[in-house]
């Protein structure tokens, strides 16, 4: 099935991902993915979740820690800053002591301590995650594309929604019975009502937002992952096991996109025997595919003649993505 | 008859009085006894949250922060308690 039929044949599939090992084009299809949408007329928002982004440098325009930046008619893009966002969320923190309890300063210990949190390795991804939420959850666009991380890195980021979802499980079951706890003195002591527990309203916040973001990533009618592949041994061996892990975090896969392919019209002419090679090879690892995958094949995209950057190059990969 | 109205009244409150006092005397020692659990339970909480604080490495810091605030005027008797030397004499009182 072509990748223009999936998308007219599931109009509800708003989230759209490309995912798949380094520098095999992730970038550069949810770019041309997210320009055709914008021109079939629909809202879109690329946005990046690599700390690493290079949505800036495939639209040639810097859009990093920028918030939604128009690139066209119907297209934004985004690049999440992590460390800005930590820092705002860091004087959040900061601006709530001080407002809580009146004091001038922060004490320091605790000063300490929110420094020394954002030192954290697990930080930088956490904080992209939950910018993330924010911006899924404002739902303004028709559809959003995620410009993911390489795969390991990919796995982590949606294995986080469920330690995540874990951890706030099990404190908020402790909060409950101390709450438990609580009420039972105000009981014995005959006052009326026990205080708002704010720990547990703050809990079932973050609970809030974990599942919306986590439900989305694993959302089998609104939400769509597609494997950017190329024929080579090494590619197809990692995807197939990234793809049992996928299934176990029960991401929807929506079909695999085949990228780099040599054009075999080159056979025609005279050309090196280093091209004829790599010509072999690819056909052998494509037939590989073809038997593998299947009809969940959507797109094979030759290698083309320049890199992907600029919005010309970026309509040409379109077209050719998704026809004319 | 007349002498005895306000005895009565008088009894009455004695008794009340008394049901109070074991009453008082029976969930005072609960109330006090839940209390303890409460605290002690919210020393762990903090510790799940916030170990980092005194070196225990807990996951995932990002969404404690959250909490922080909510925690900072416990932090002192928490990290006191957490860090007090321990003897015999704990486990009998």
């Amino acid at each position: 099935m072509s990748l223009k039929k999936i998308f007219e044949e599931h109009p509800e599939r708003r989230y759209i991902m490309f995912g798949g090992k380094g520098g095999l084009g992730k970038t550069t299809f949810s770019a041309a993915t997210a320009y055709w949408l914008a021109q079939q007329g629909k809202k879109v928002l690329v946005f990046s979740v690599d700390p690493q982004a290079s949505l800036s440098d495939i639209f040639q325009k810097d859009i990093f820690g920028k918030g939604p930046v128009k690139i066209m008619e119907n297209l934004w893009a985004q690049e999440i800053d992590a460390d800005q966002h930590i820092k705002a969320y860091q004087n959040e923190i900061r601006k709530k002591i001080l407002d809580m309890y009146g004091f001038d300063k922060v004490p320091d210990e605790i000063e300490q301590y929110i420094q020394a949190a954002s030192a954290e390795p697990a930080m930088e991804e956490s904080a992209i995650f939950d910018a993330v939420v924010d911006i899924v959850i404002g739902g303004e666009y028709d559809y959003y594309i995620y410009d993911l991380v390489p795969l390991g890195h990919a796995l982590y980021y949606l294995s986080m929604a469920k330690v995540y979802d874990e951890w706030i499980n099990k404190i908020t079951k402790l909060r409950e019975e101390m709450r438990e706890y609580e009420e039972m003195v105000s009981r014995l002591k005959r006052e009326k009502e026990t205080e708002e527990d704010q720990i547990l309203t703050e809990l079932q916040y973050i609970r809030t937002r974990i599942n919306a973001s986590s439900s989305i990533l694993t959302d089998k009618e609104k939400t769509g992952f597609f494997f950017v592949i190329i024929p080579e041994e090494m590619i197809l061996i990692d995807t197939a096991k990234a793809a049992e892990l996928f299934a176990k975090f029960d991401v929807p896969i929506m079909g695999y996109v085949v990228n780099r392919v040599v054009p075999r019209e080159l056979l025609q002419q005279n050309i090196p025997a280093y091209l004829k090679n790599r010509i072999e090879m690819q056909d052998k690892y494509l037939e590989q595919i073809k038997t593998t995958f299947g009809q969940q094949v959507a797109s094979h995209v030759p290698e083309l003649e320049r890199d992907v950057t600029g919005l010309d190059m970026i309509r040409q990969l379109a077209e050719i993505m998704y026809g004319n | 008859m007349t002498q005895e109205e306000p005895k009565n009244p008088e009894k009455k409150s004695f008794w009340q009085n008394m049901k109070e006092i074991i009453y008082g005397m029976a969930s005072h020692d609960m109330s006090r006894y839940a209390l303890r659990t409460r605290a002690s339970m919210e020393h762990l909480f903090i510790l799940i949250t916030m170990g980092d604080m005194i070196g225990i490495p807990i996951l995932p810091p990002y969404y404690s922060l959250r909490l922080l605030p909510y925690v900072v005027p416990q932090i002192s008797t928490w990290k006191r308690r957490l860090l007090r030397e321990k003897d015999v004499s704990d486990a009998m009182f």
